[in-house]
């Protein structure tokens, strides 16, 4: 347990020191593994886990969806969807905070990453609630927490994750059970900028409710959900085939749209190459770290320590909500997921948890880590698209939090939240 | 020197990016149109996402695009200096112990022992080259960020 502590300080000590989360994980890894072979080993056998530990055909859905969204987004899906909220939205007051958490939710469900829906829609949106009178904090602010949604409505790289930490949970089920929760979470959102955001008398877009104009124009953009979700749900696709497919949807589409050209080709294909590099540097290294406490048996431990304290399913997913809520503030969600699924899902298995309902619980759960310093992956990016300080978009984040929070008591205790979906598609019992 | 490095990275990484698609695309149309799924997409396909994902982030640590705890005020001087060299020393440091060294390491024993694949018989020991060529370039982009550091350590109220 003193080894254990000594490994947590180490690894606050090098985050404190900027050491980029990637490393910092992969140095604990070393280190902790140190301690129990000798140093050789110890580097042969982490340099096998962090390169092993890509060498599977289910995580390569992640660069593809990432280049699908990139492709789309080059191709200005953004802004149609971005129109489509705004005649959807437009009318109620504080009516443009709500058009961005449609739209980012929109985007959602094409992209897979927060952080391509926080730069893509918040640059768009950022400047238009500026000069309506928003204060660049609050608009940064509404655009951090709705740009998580993404991870929890399908497609998503973090359940694609879930799904591999798990021993291979449906990635369909798994998709299908984000779909309301992430709803869910919009709406939240939506409900407490109405409720803070008050001192803005926007109204609003006019509208003249021309839906059937932006819907048309948009809905080409919105067949990529129907055809990733229609081929996975109906069996068509693995979910790596249907990131595939998605690719050359998006590329068509744009060459059709006469929005993309050759040239932004490579672009893109560098650009998805890079992201993916950033999320396969944490994969590798918390497979790894992963790896090493399994070594030492330290899930067996923390579950018979958790079972000891109580084995009331309310009280332990409360406790495992709250350790999750602790753990998301300074680590980003997917080492999180692949260090604390072994460790949590045995437990909460035990006592009739589903494993799908649990995945959506995590990333629901961590989605508040990403928008909360120190190390908030979205809060960070946000902070940088809309020209501000991650410090100050903090106290206009605190009510959407709360909002967060709600939602995530709520997706925790009402199971079919998550499961109506996947149980009525067949994808889960 | 940084920006030939940078050059001939990109070029890698379109072109096995563009192979991680093809191939895929390739694996449901074999399935759908010619009915002989060909067993080597799925080997080939977590091959390339090996060396893309190490690839990619060396590409990435080039770029500083690796996530890092930024709350702390940017205070120029003394202090942000040591700790850019201290974050960038890790960084190297890790990369050349684990994976240069014990990437080399993998790839010495899968050569010795002349790994191949199940499908292709590719040599294992070229999905694990991945690691040290990687390694080598996380190393080389953090010890040029020390350098940098180092040489900018007295002016002032300059941001990276």
């Amino acid at each position: 347990m003193t080894e254990g502590l000594l490994l947590l300080a180490a690894f606050a000590g090098l985050l404190l020191l900027r050491v980029p989360v990637g490393f910092a994980i992969g140095t604990a890894a070393v280190l902790a593994l140190a301690t129990q072979v000798s140093l050789g080993p110890a580097l042969l056998t982490s340099a096998q886990r962090i390169t092993t530990s890509l060498d599977s055909f289910p995580l390569l859905a992640i660069p593809l969806f990432i280049l699908a969204g990139q492709l789309a987004n080059r191709g200005g899906t953004a802004a149609r969807l971005i129109t489509l909220a705004q005649e959807l939205m437009g009318g109620i007051r504080g009516g443009l905070a709500h058009v961005h958490v449609v739209a980012s939710m929109l985007f959602g469900s094409i992209s897979g990453s927060a952080v391509a829906a926080a730069s893509a829609i918040g640059a768009a949106m950022g400047p238009r609630m500026e000069s309506a009178g928003y204060d660049r904090d609050d608009a940064a602010a509404v655009n951090i927490a709705s740009a998580t949604t993404g991870l929890v409505i399908p497609p998503s790289n973090v359940l694609i994750v879930y799904s591999l930490a798990s021993g291979g949970t449906s990635i369909a089920a798994l998709f299908l059970a984000g779909y309301l929760p992430g709803l869910l979470v919009g709406l939240s959102l939506m409900a407490a900028a109405a409720l803070t955001l008050r001192g803005n008398r926007d109204t609003g877009p006019q509208a003249k409710r021309r839906i059937a104009q932006p819907l048309l124009a948009a809905l080409p953009g919105l067949g990529l959900p129907v055809l990733v979700m229609g081929g996975i749900a109906g069996g068509f696709f693995t979910a790596t085939e249907a990131s595939g497919a998605a690719v050359l949807y998006a590329l068509a589409l744009g060459v059709a749209q006469r929005e993309l050209t050759w040239r932004d080709l490579p672009e893109s294909l560098l650009d998805a190459a890079t992201t993916t590099g950033v999320v396969m540097l944490l994969i590798g290294t918390s497979a790894a770290l992963s790896w090493v406490l399994a070594y030492e048996r330290i899930p067996e431990q923390a579950a018979t320590l958790v079972l000891s304290l109580s084995r009331d399913p309310i009280a332990v997913l409360l406790l495992v909500n709250l350790t999750l809520l602790a753990v998301g503030t300074f680590m980003d969600i997917t080492p999180a997921i692949l260090i604390f699924t072994p460790i949590f899902l045995p437990v909460v298995s035990e006592l009739g948890i589903d494993p799908i309902h649990f995945g959506v619980i995590m990333v629901v759960n961590l989605c508040i880590g990403l928008c909360t310093p120190p190390v908030g992956t979205v809060l960070f990016v946000g902070a940088a698209v809309a020209g501000t300080e991650a410090r100050k978009i903090v106290r206009p984040l605190l009510p959407l939090v709360l909002a967060m929070l709600l939602a995530l008591l709520a997706v925790t205790f009402v199971p079919s939240i998550s499961l109506w979906l996947p149980r009525l598609a067949g994808a889960a019992p | 020197m940084r920006r030939a490095v940078d050059g001939a990275t990109r070029l890698l990484l379109v072109a096995l990016m563009a192979a991680s698609v093809i191939n895929v695309l390739w694996q449901v149309f074999s399935r759908y149109v010619t009915e002989s799924p060909g067993s080597f997409t799925d080997e080939l396909a977590r091959y390339l996402l090996v060396w893309v994902g190490l690839l990619g982030s060396a590409y990435a640590a080039g770029q500083r695009l690796h996530v890092a705890m930024d709350l702390l005020p940017q205070r120029a001087g003394k202090a942000r200096t040591a700790i850019t060299l201290f974050a960038n020393g890790i960084v190297a440091v890790f990369s050349l112990c684990v994976l240069v060294a014990g990437g080399a390491g993998l790839v010495h024993l899968a050569f010795e022992l002349d790994q191949r694949s199940a499908a292709l018989g590719l040599p294992i020991a070229g999905v694990y080259l991945a690691a040290p060529l990687s390694g080598l370039l996380i190393a080389f982009y953090a010890l040029d960020d020390m350098a940098t550091a180092w040489r900018q350590r007295s002016r002032p109220e300059e941001t990276s």
